[in-house]
């Protein structure tokens, strides 16, 4: 009688074997691996960008109200003719810094990669900004604390625009909204 | 040079090289590599059929474990869990290609005239040419259970069909296969 196939298969197990596949599969497979890297690495940037641009708006606020602390003790009372002008850069700031915001916030949170704190700083009207406002009323004429107040303002500006940057590179279309965005995903 | 072909009850890998892979370490990546290509290369030569098919299928699949690797549990069998994502490549490449495995087709058997059932003997380049012969389903559920060991019902949750449905391909599979190499030991 013929040996059973079974029992055949099993004691010439290694014959069926054939030798391994060509360099070719791991030369392929490590252009791929290459690849895949790069795009972990880029889109690794891409989110810790944010997570350094919000650093260095709490730096820089941080940097502010040190400032401020060192230099309370020259602040001048002076409240005469300042106002006008102080007032003049809010709106003309704070009309482009919220539509700034309006445009961001238009993106999902989870493409943003920012969480509530740094979401809060953001804002226009963070600490830095409530302090500032509050030193400003206190010392009108101070001019230490107006020039702070505009360089806040160009610095969120700067800030905001370099996010709208990077968000409108990584996306076709720039002005898509948050709805438009999750019902293409 | 080729990568050998590895049995894979010899095949062990530290955890260690486990563990670089999963922070993204490609040398270590290789070293698996090296260790489970030439078994996995096997299991997809038998289950393509072709050294092309078999070597895009080998690469797809080491793409899988080199995504997914961060997921294997410490515990777990590395072996029997990159077997698994070789195996479902296969099938999924194999219904790619529409080849359906539920159907039992009929399989025409020669008449087998002349045949001495005594002197009958199995070598193992008639049944690789046998095999290779068998329709593609077949093939599948015969790979699967006598090479790579997996049960009847591991098979039939792999494939979608039903356990009676492996059984009855197996039987007809093995049938055919040695009816076949019977009618070559008398063309010999």
């Amino acid at each position: 009688m013929p040996e059973d196939f079974e029992s055949f298969i099993q004691q010439h197990r290694g014959a069926f074997d054939e030798p391994g596949p060509s360099p070719r599969v791991w030369d392929a497979l490590e252009k791929e691996l290459e690849g895949s890297r790069k795009g972990r690495v880029v889109s690794m940037l891409g989110k810790n960008w944010f997570k350094a641009a919000v650093i260095a708006v709490l730096l820089v606020n941080a940097a502010v109200l040190f400032y401020f602390a060192r230099h309370k003790q020259q602040q001048q009372q002076d409240l005469a003719v300042v106002i006008p002008e102080m007032q003049d850069a809010k709106v003309y700031y704070t009309t482009r810094i919220n539509e700034k915001l309006e445009l961001i916030n238009a993106y999902p949170a989870s493409e943003l990669g920012l969480d509530s704190t740094a979401k809060q700083e953001l804002q226009l009207r963070n600490d830095t900004y409530k302090t500032l406002e509050n030193e400003l009323k206190k010392n009108p004429g101070n001019e230490r604390i107006r020039g702070a107040m505009v360089r806040y303002y160009q610095l969120k500006l700067e800030l905001l625009d370099k996010i709208l940057e990077e968000l409108h590179e990584r996306h076709a279309a720039p002005t898509h909204t948050k709805k438009q965005y999750e019902a293409e995903i | 040079m080729k990568a050998s072909a590895n049995n894979l009850n010899q095949t062990q890998i530290d955890g260690n090289v486990i563990d670089r892979c999963k922070r993204g370490d490609v040398r270590a990546f290789r070293e698996l590599y090296n260790a489970y290509a030439g078994a996995m290369y096997n299991i997809c030569l038998r289950m393509t059929g072709n050294v092309s098919d078999a070597e895009d299928t080998l690469q797809e699949a080491f793409i899988q474990v080199h995504r997914n690797i961060g997921k294997l549990e410490r515990d777990a069998s590395v072996t029997a869990w990159i077997k698994r994502i070789v195996v479902n490549h296969c099938l999924n490449n194999l219904r790619k290609k529409k080849v359906y495995f539920e159907e039992v087709e009929e399989v025409e058997v020669a008449e087998e005239k002349g045949i001495d059932e005594e002197s009958f003997t199995w070598t193992v380049a008639a049944v690789k040419s046998a095999i290779h012969g068998l329709p593609q389903g077949y093939r599948t559920v015969l790979n699967l259970y006598l090479f790579e060991e997996y049960s009847h019902r591991e098979i039939a949750d792999m494939m979608g069909i039903t356990e009676s449905t492996v059984k009855t391909q197996y039987m007809r599979a093995k049938e055919k296969v040695r009816q076949i190499v019977k009618q070559q030991n008398c063309i010999r």
